[in-house]
């Protein structure tokens, strides 16, 4: 016991004062390299600190460069990850803006008063049936008031408004298979139904047969029609199919002229249709 | 033989150690391998080996740090010297004995590193996060490796 205790001892102090020794006498240039090399290899993170400078003294200058240029390609890096982040916010908000201006000079030329709104909510599983804009009672906005988008300089016809709430608004887009309006094609102003079908397409149903329909004519909003202003685009004529035998009516595929896909801000027309008919609608559907 | 075992043991333990505070840490938190594997080399081995365990493994780690060198090797050398004190009166093997001890150990040890670091007049690195939480990490690890440097020293006869 006594011999592995002595032993115990010899060992201590021996390694203590190895240990002891490598405390105190700086350790060579080249091994104290190595040991930084390898440090930093392993644990880069630790050289990150303000002590930076204070562990990698005593060490050859072109080394030290290596190290500081390997920093300074990191800090680099992250600041071009920051920079392209600004980018692409930067573009955005310009497009944004370029499209709000172009759209706000429209609005002005508009014959009819309204407020702009922004589409806040799409639901995935009734993409073509309604949407929610940030514009409710507040504003003005009023069941059944008009919906126009605005596309390649143009406004047309995106559907009307179906549920007023103090801030926002649900609405009810043409293109929803519940949605109708009675359209007039250009130039010879024949009056038809146009209806959603629940896709991207519209469908105008009731046309005289008679009628001289081209593809590529252009649908407007009928003066007959009471919930819409007349005059504003709806469509144009995609497809025209000939008359089943057992109607007295043709049918046509409709393009709306407003894609509900990339809109962003919509234009809530005032409507101030009376209260008499509204309640008169109200009662029909009940 | 057993020293080719043992070089392994002590290269595989730095390396788990490397990884583990790499890749497993949770908050930047890790338990201390190389102070576990130098407790439990320093309960089951002999007095001389098990020192010996103690600086080899500080001198791994003084080499994966950038601070003073030797700081660890002349703690875990220490450490292991007082361990073979301690359990030639109390029973190591136990799993309550070796929680206090790594408890109390790894306390110590942290305490007597940053006594080095201010003695060597450098900037103190001592972290209070880890210097609240290691020991905690430290006593989950130690009766694992203890396990396993026991079935170690049974199979391959090392330590």
């Amino acid at each position: 016991m006594s011999r592995e205790k002595d032993a115990a001892n010899y060992a201590v102090v021996f390694f203590a004062a190895v240990s002891i020794l490598l405390l105190l006498f700086p350790v060579s240039k080249i091994a104290h390299t190595v040991r930084i090399a390898a440090s930093y290899s392993l644990y880069p993170s630790l050289h990150y600190g303000a002590r930076y400078t204070h562990y990698v003294r005593n060490v050859p200058d072109n080394f030290l460069l290596l190290l500081e240029t390997d920093q300074e390609n990191r800090a680099l890096k992250e600041k071009v990850r920051e920079l392209e982040v600004r980018l692409q916010n930067a573009a955005a908000a310009a497009g944004e803006g370029e499209r709000l201006a172009v759209e706000m000079g429209l609005s002005r030329a508009l014959p009819w008063k309204g407020v702009w709104a922004r589409i806040i909510n799409k639901t995935p599983a009734d993409w073509y049936g309604s949407f929610f804009v940030d514009k409710g009672a507040e504003q003005g906005v009023a069941i059944n008031d008009t919906v126009l988008g605005m596309e390649q300089g143009h406004a047309g016809l995106a559907g009307r408004v179906l549920e007023v709430y103090p801030k926002f608004s649900k609405v009810l887009l043409l293109t929803n298979g519940a949605a109708s309006a009675v359209g007039s094609i250009e130039p010879e102003g024949l009056e038809a139904l146009v209806e959603g079908k629940g896709t991207w397409m519209l469908k105008m149903n009731y046309i005289p047969e008679e009628a001289s329909l081209a593809e590529g004519a252009e649908v407007v909003t009928s003066p007959g029609g009471l919930l819409f202003p007349p005059g504003i685009p709806v469509g144009k004529v995609k497809k025209v199919y000939s008359r089943e035998s057992f109607m007295n009516f043709i049918t046509a595929d409709v393009v709306p002229s407003v894609n509900v896909n990339t809109l962003k801000e919509v234009f809530v027309v005032r409507r101030n249709l009376p209260k008499e008919l509204l309640g008169a609608r109200q009662a029909e559907k009940k | 033989m057993s020293i080719i075992y043992e070089v392994v043991i002590y290269l595989a333990v730095g390396s788990t150690y490397w990884w583990w505070s790499q890749n497993l840490t949770v908050f930047g938190l890790a338990p201390n391998l190389m102070f576990a594997a130098a407790l439990c080399a320093a309960i089951l081995a002999g007095p001389v080996k098990g020192i010996a365990w103690g600086f080899f493994l500080g001198f791994y780690a003084d080499m994966l740090g950038s601070d003073m060198f030797g700081g660890y090797a002349l703690t875990y050398t220490l450490m292991a010297y007082g361990v073979y004190i301690i359990k030639r009166h109390f029973d190591m093997d136990s799993l309550f004995s070796q929680l206090v001890a790594s408890l109390a150990l790894s306390w110590l040890s942290i305490l007597f590193y940053q006594g080095l670091v201010i003695s060597f007049s450098r900037p103190s690195n001592l972290d209070l996060r880890v210097f609240l939480s290691e020991p905690f990490l430290n006593a989950l690890v130690v009766p694992v490796m203890f396990r396993i440097f026991y079935q170690l020293k049974r199979g391959l006869g090392v330590l």
